[in-house]
């Protein structure tokens, strides 16, 4: 029956890579009916499914394929898990996935593929749930407060969240189509960004004291993307970059980017001492919302 | 991945604008892949500190692990400035600029404070030897064109 699976496997690819999502689904459906027990099977469907928006289809999927594989990495099965979980707004543990995800392709077993832009996509996305799960604490900690403010981010939020979900149902009704859908959730997306970017605007303007930006501390600060840090590394001058940055730099120029001198990715060192000032940071119950992600 | 350099760009407009060093600043900022800058040159006989000179940066989605491209233009009150590593058609041989010299560290503001500084230095009003020739007949991007660095102490 393995070979069978595999065929039905291979079509669903095929179908995946021409953007026929619901057909790829539909072929990964059938080689599970063949043959259960290729952990794959499940990560690729689960792929076809978040690009569905079918996020608990997905969630049980990458579930599914963690029994499978047991002990063995996964880290596709993750990161999948990952994006779900923070589209149905549970980043901390979208956050516990990506991490887990990130670590296995830092450091991956031997026999395994990895792709070499794992690392870096792993990375942001690590960074961006961070980011959802600070967001969620500051309006809790404002909401405590009985902040109006708070009041409305969450009005906006969820006002955000109906629409989104209602592109979702007209997608899996057949209502609307994958690119249509897409352009939809941008524009919710944006249009949400705008209106809270306004609405911030407005409070910092009214009450300086209390809705003041905070700006990050430039030392977390990674100075090739000018995001903030969550798992540094220090080159032997004695810098510190992200490390999914620095690799990303020395794939194209084995040098040190401040110094110029030869620089390999064996020189590089974890700096614990500002990993946990990062992490200081992250979970710093948030007392100002952050300028400028 | 295609968000480095919007994020990136994004973060470098806020600093931008705000302060620039004197002699530097923002022409136009449209979008996050084409910018526009103008120099001027505050103490060098060669340039009138009145004349500005325009630079168009170009970013690809890599930037800032990629260089971006940098070069002067013409315009009706904008001219490309005199000098040896400077081609007519506004082809800026400089180290930092091709993919050997740069360095992810770099942003807009220092790539235009080292042009600056490259044109306050100089002291011949000339252009590269073979200048029309090389005008005539690349057609190249600048990021592709392999100078060769005759002079390090330009």
């Amino acid at each position: 029956m393995a070979h069978l699976a595999d065929a039905l496997k291979e079509q669903g690819n095929k179908a995946f890579k021409n953007g026929d999502f619901l057909e790829a689904e539909d072929f990964y459906t059938q080689a599970v009916q063949k043959f259960s027990r290729n952990p794959l099977l499940f990560t690729n469907r689960a792929n076809a499914r978040l690009k569905l928006q079918r996020w608990e289809g997905a969630v049980n999927d990458c579930l599914k394929s963690l029994e499978i594989s047991g002990k063995a990495q996964n880290h596709k099965a993750y990161y999948f898990l990952a994006q779900a979980q923070l589209s149905l707004h549970h980043p901390n543990e979208a956050l516990s996935s990506a991490l887990t995800a990130y670590e296995q392709v830092r450091n991956p077993a031997p026999t395994t593929k990895t792709s070499p832009k794992d690392l870096e996509t792993f990375s942001a996305f690590v960074l961006k749930c961070k980011k959802a799960k600070f967001a969620v604490r500051d309006r809790e900690r404002l909401r405590r407060q009985g902040d109006l403010r708070a009041e409305f981010e969450n009005t906006l939020e969820l006002n955000k969240q109906r629409d989104l979900d209602e592109v979702s149902r007209d997608l899996q009704a057949g209502d609307l189509g994958q690119v249509e859908a897409y352009e939809r959730n941008q524009e919710i997306l944006t249009n949400f960004e705008n209106k809270r970017a306004e609405l911030l605007t407005v409070f910092a303007l009214a009450d300086p004291s209390h809705h003041k930006p905070r700006e990050i501390p430039d030392h977390l600060v990674d100075m090739i993307t000018f995001e903030p840090m969550h798992d540094p590394v220090m080159t032997i001058n004695g810098h510190s970059y992200e490390r999914s940055t620095i690799y990303e730099h020395l794939k194209r120029s084995k040098t040190d980017p401040l110094t110029r001198e030869p620089l390999t990715i064996d020189d590089l060192r974890p700096n614990f001492g500002l990993k946990a000032a990062c992490d200081e940071f992250w979970d710093s119950g948030a007392s100002d919302w952050i300028i400028d992600w | 991945m295609a968000g480095m350099s919007s994020k990136r760009l994004q973060k470098e407009l806020v600093k931008i604008q705000g302060t620039l060093p004197p002699g530097i600043s923002l022409v136009s900022a449209p979008d996050l892949k084409e910018w526009q800058m103008d120099i001027s040159v505050l103490d060098n006989p060669l340039y009138p500190p009145a004349d500005k000179y325009r630079l168009r940066f170009t970013f690809s989605p890599s930037y800032p692990i990629e260089a971006p491209e940098v070069v002067f233009l013409a315009a009706p009150d904008r001219n490309i400035p005199m000098h040896p590593h400077i081609y007519s058609n506004g082809i800026i041989c400089l180290d930092l600029l091709d993919s050997q010299g740069w360095s992810p560290v770099h942003n807009v503001e220092s790539v235009c404070i080292s042009i600056q500084s490259m044109l306050a230095s100089n002291t011949k009003a000339e252009r590269p030897p073979g200048d029309k020739e090389f005008v005539r007949s690349n057609r190249q991007r600048p990021r592709d064109i392999n100078f060769l660095y005759h002079d390090p102490t330009v």
